[in-house]
């Protein structure tokens, strides 16, 4: 349905996006994970038909987006990362007038209006003017307009950016929704949970390439790997640390990678790829020490400690 | 067409809305009032008012060197370099409609709305025929469709520069040097032997309004010449469009 084949992008010496390739199949939802800067927006601006790709080819619905790109865009509804209406338009008008756009009639677009208004919550600001909204509901009425016309794919461009954590999650529940009508969804985010959360594969990308994509499993393992361990103990902290650096059982598959004695926590790091399947030898060695543990958790990654992570993968 | 005619009337609705707009029309009314009244304080309009449209559309009237150069691209800036301004742009050509469409919806919906700017100057002729003054209607006429072909080739010009950048100083600016190159140009190089000088004659705007429309004659030779330059430059704010699309 979406599909990138090796697609660079140049502006003169600066490689914004260099032979990426990429598809999604209808009723799958594919995240778009990356720091800004990383190519994410160009490589959307290039779905979506605003820009052309420097080399490669890029499609919608088997419509080339350069040379068929009306009938492409036909088949595509999509949210700019600064998306903006008129403001001296209100939601009603602005809705309807994009429904024309998209070559409604007269009688679909009133229907279309009334389905996306009710589908996103925007009863209540539909005679507010545009630039009266909140960042929030400025979201919904750019994902109210891309899908006006019911389109088979949709391309997001950040579209949690601005949104409190409630309208995040309602956000995440409609593209579920959506994907499962079969819709082909692709969206960009460089918050790592927010994809994780919501695709069905992902797609890192990193100065313009592509790091690592795969499903979210294959994802989470790589963040795992990253991931150290806190423990949360009552007793000496320190002495705790001395005495597992010294035992041959867990040394080195298990190392102290920071010590916090005020707050009586521990942070470990495995060595294992995959670090929750190798921790039954440390806690079955912790039930044999003079400490109580208290909590225990895994400390989710960050963006970069993924990033660092993939980037030394590649470089090995 | 739908698409066409959904963005036609945003378009109008949008002008029609724009406070600046009406700024612009108070300030083009008063200005139009003044020209108009020293056009009739002209000792020749005074022998003679039949003579008022030549002075008023023609050659050695301010209207033609002030005015009308001036206007037009202060209402097509917003036709591209706004919408990109404000961010809009991106939302309207990944929409289902061809750049042909929005390009001749932006146009014609400027062109529309300029009808209004020369309606304030056809009720100063009506208000004179009130008062009782002789008007030769198909002069009157003559100089109104001149004027409206030549602004409406301005608008054109303004088109092709509002869509190079989210400037809007430099889409007005540049609108307005490009009519005045338009304006002067030809008349600089009318007087050169040869061809140049044929070429530069026959190109020369407010020739054509003295010797042709605000002499109350329908001149194709000239009408030609009006419609062809607003459609290359209608042409050309197409190519850029197009241009983005296919230029790596």
């Amino acid at each position: 349905m979406i599909l990138a084949d090796c697609i660079s992008k140049h502006y003169g010496r600066l490689t914004a996006v260099e032979n990426l390739s990429l598809e999604v199949v209808p009723g799958e939802i594919l995240g778009f994970l990356g720091p800004n800067g990383a190519g994410k927006s160009t490589t959307l601006r290039i779905l979506s038909g605003f820009l052309p790709p420097s080399s490669g080819k890029a499609s919608i619905d088997g419509f080339d987006l350069r040379e068929q790109s009306l009938q492409a865009r036909r088949r595509m509804g999509y949210l700019p990362e600064a998306f903006a209406a008129p403001g001296e338009l209100r939601v009603g008008e602005y809705l309807r007038f994009r429904a024309g756009l998209k070559g409604l009639a007269r009688k679909q677009r009133r229907a279309a209006v009334e389905r996306v208004v009710q589908s996103l919550g925007l009863q209540d600001r539909i005679r507010q003017p545009f630039q009266a909204l909140s960042k929030g509901y400025r979201q919904r009425v750019g994902l109210a307009d891309a899908l006006l016309h019911q389109p088979p794919a949709l391309l997001l461009d950040e579209p949690f950016g601005g949104l409190d954590p409630i309208q995040r999650q309602e956000f995440r529940q409609f593209l579920r929704e959506l994907a499962a009508d079969g819709m082909a969804i692709l969206f960009s985010s460089h918050v790592l949970p927010e994809v994780e959360d919501v695709a069905d594969r992902i797609l890192v990308l990193h100065q313009g390439r592509c790091l690592a994509s795969g499903d979210q499993k294959h994802l989470q393992q790589l963040a795992r790997a990253e991931s150290p361990l806190q423990l949360e103990i009552r007793g000496d902290v320190e002495r705790l640390a001395a005495a597992l650096q010294q035992e041959p059982a867990l040394n080195p598959s298990w190392q102290v990678l920071e010590i916090l004695p005020e707050e009586n926590r521990l942070r470990l790091k495995s060595q294992s790829p995959d670090p929750p399947e190798s921790s039954g030898a440390l806690f079955r060695w912790l039930g044999g020490q003079p400490v109580e543990v208290l909590e225990f958790r895994w400390l989710r990654p960050s963006l970069e400690d993924l990033f660092r992570r993939l980037l030394q993968g590649e470089a090995e | 067409m739908k698409a066409f005619f959904a963005l036609f009337r945003r378009e109008l609705f949008s002008l029609a809305v724009a406070p600046y707009v009406y700024l612009l029309l108070a300030i083009w009314f008063l200005l139009n009032g003044m020209v108009f009244i020293a056009s009739l304080e002209r000792p020749a309009v005074q022998n003679d008012l039949t003579l008022l449209p030549q002075v008023l559309f023609g050659s050695q009237g301010l209207l033609m060197w002030l005015l009308i150069p001036v206007f037009p691209p202060l209402i097509t800036l917003r036709l591209f370099a706004e919408e990109q301004r404000l961010g809009t742009l991106e939302a309207l050509l990944t929409a289902p409609i061809s750049d042909a469409a929005v390009v001749l919806a932006k146009y014609l919906a400027a062109c529309l709305f300029f009808l209004l700017f020369w309606g304030g100057v056809l009720l100063l002729f009506l208000l004179l025929q009130w008062q009782g003054a002789p008007i030769v209607w198909s002069r009157a006429a003559g100089g109104f469709l001149g004027a409206l072909l030549t602004s409406y080739l301005f608008l054109g010009a303004g088109l092709f520069l509002s869509s190079w950048s989210g400037n809007l100083v430099l889409a007005a600016g540049g609108g307005a040097a490009a009519n005045y190159f338009l304006l002067i140009l030809p008349a600089l190089l009318s007087d050169v032997p040869g061809p140049t000088g044929a070429v530069a004659r026959a190109i020369f705007i407010p020739g054509h309004l003295d010797k042709a429309f605000a002499a109350g004659l329908l001149d194709s030779f000239a009408v030609a010449y009006f419609l062809l330059g607003a459609g290359l430059f209608v042409f050309l704010t197409w190519v850029r469009l197009v241009s983005r699309r296919w230029v790596p």
